[in-house]
């Protein structure tokens, strides 16, 4: 399967997952504990990053370090 | 006369009607102590602030933290080094602007310590599709990391690393309180990237199969060969991602849940699992549990005793050979929780007390020196919006 037919089955995978929510009924979706950033501590985010061999789930400025 | 009345009614409601400024700001100040059972001890201040014009569409962050490091761990006593303590800084800065469906981002970050220097940066472009319903984004970074030793200069000796970061993502609503992202990371990694100070230890071939796991210094010393040579680990690695975030809103408590698989060329492959209930016990309130576990097989070139022969005055080695733990087959847990306090209004969460404490247990599989972990964790952050 080529690379443009893969990307369009999935966004059509993605797409058929949506809901159809309109804007003033996100009262819930908008509350702020249902962002991972709300109670994110950037000490404990580098203390995951360090003890972990893995890395990535996190879209956004990172950098490395020395910590190991 | 009734036209220049008119006018001048315009202008004053123009004046009275002024519209307010949009802008939120907020910052987040931060202290969190970190110590575990292999004598390493961090104390990290921290502060985060951010402004965004929600109308406009535009927003500034930025971040800036100093861990202060007191480790004496067996890394260290094995080599007969004294307890020593380091000082690093870190900062970020990213910006936004998403005026409609289209959304652009650019961030930078930087860490700093006396053997170390990390550069990055990149940025980001998402859209809006289907009302919001769904958000697909993608990103790209660029690293640059340069290691070397306390007290010489880079320009003397150093060793580069470079990472190219691209990030996928799609946000997608399922329902009016459930939301579900995806997230794909590639990680393309070139360079030095052993650590200058890390000598391991070389057995021979018939005491090799004789060390045990958690052997200690004194086990270790009485058995391995004369010398001890440096650490060595491939000049390229590729690394891949994948990560699905799960968050579903209830009538007063939130479910968050994450996951993780990853894997990379250098055999290590792992699965990371996230876990926090977050419970509003009143208005001003909030309490949450968090578990976390993480289990991982080590790199294909970690081994719990190096076997060396020495012949001649030459040392024959592997040729890829490390002493980072976080390169050989482990398992995690950690277990905690947090709770969260608004005073004022709590509907605008202008002033919040943040507190997180936690465990981690961690246990080595095949390791010298040490066979598990302890660690604990605790972090009090003072959240003020305005």
């Amino acid at each position: 399967m080529d690379a443009k037919r893969l990307s369009l089955l999935v966004l059509v995978a993605l797409t058929s997952a949506c809901a159809n929510v309109a804007p003033y009924q996100r009262g819930r979706l908008a509350h702020p504990t249902m962002s991972p950033d709300d109670a994110a501590s950037l000490g404990q985010e580098h203390v995951h990053s360090v003890q972990e061999g893995a890395t990535g789930g996190n879209v956004g400025a990172s950098g490395g370090c020395g910590c190991n | 006369m009734r036209r220049a009345i008119a006018l001048s009614c315009l202008s004053l409601t123009s004046l009275a009607g002024a519209e307010p400024s949009h802008l939120d700001v907020d910052t987040i100040t931060e202290f969190s102590a970190y110590t575990d059972t292999d004598a390493v001890t961090v104390y990290t201040p921290a502060l985060r602030g951010s402004v965004k014009d929600p109308l406009a569409g535009w927003s500034a962050s930025g971040s800036y933290l100093v861990d202060i490091v007191s480790a004496a761990s067996v890394d260290i006593v094995s080599a007969a080094s004294p307890r020593w303590m380091e000082v690093r800084h870190a900062g970020t800065l990213s910006g936004s602007y998403e005026p409609r469906e289209l959304g652009l981002s650019a961030f930078g970050a930087v860490s700093s310590e006396p053997d170390y220097l990390s550069l990055s940066g990149g940025g980001s472009a998402s859209i809006d599709l289907f009302r919001k319903n769904l958000t697909l984004l993608g990103a790209y970074s660029y690293g640059h990391d340069v290691a070397g030793r306390s007290g010489t200069p880079f320009s003397v000796y150093s060793l580069t690393l470079n990472r190219h970061t691209v990030s996928t993502s799609a946000a997608i609503v399922l329902s009016r309180s459930t939301l579900l992202t995806l997230v794909g990371d590639a990680v393309l990694e070139s360079g030095r990237q052993e650590k200058p100070y890390r000598w391991l230890p070389l057995f021979d071939a018939s005491v090799a199969p004789s060390i045990t796991p958690g052997s200690s210094v004194e086990e270790v010393n009485a058995l391995r060969l004369p010398g001890r040579i440096a650490e060595r680990v491939p000049d390229t690695r590729q690394r891949f991602a994948l990560t699905g975030r799960f968050a579903h809103r209830g009538r007063a408590s939130t479910w968050l849940a994450e996951s993780r698989l990853y894997a990379d060329s250098w055999g290590l492959v792992a699965n990371t699992d996230d876990v926090r209930w977050v419970h509003d016990v009143s208005r001003r309130l909030s309490l949450w549990p968090h578990l976390r576990f993480n289990v991982q097989r080590g790199a294909t070139f970690w081994k719990l005793a190096y076997v060396g022969n020495l012949s001649s005055g030459l040392v024959d080695a592997p040729e890829f050979r490390s002493g980072d733990r976080e390169l050989s087959p482990l398992w995690s847990g950690t277990f905690g929780g947090g709770g969260r306090f608004d005073f004022g209004n709590p509907q605008e969460r202008a002033f919040g007390l943040i507190l997180q404490l936690e465990a981690t247990y961690t246990d080595y599989l095949r390791a010298l020196y040490i066979s598990h972990r302890w660690a604990g964790f605790a972090s009090l952050q003072a959240e003020v919006k305005l």
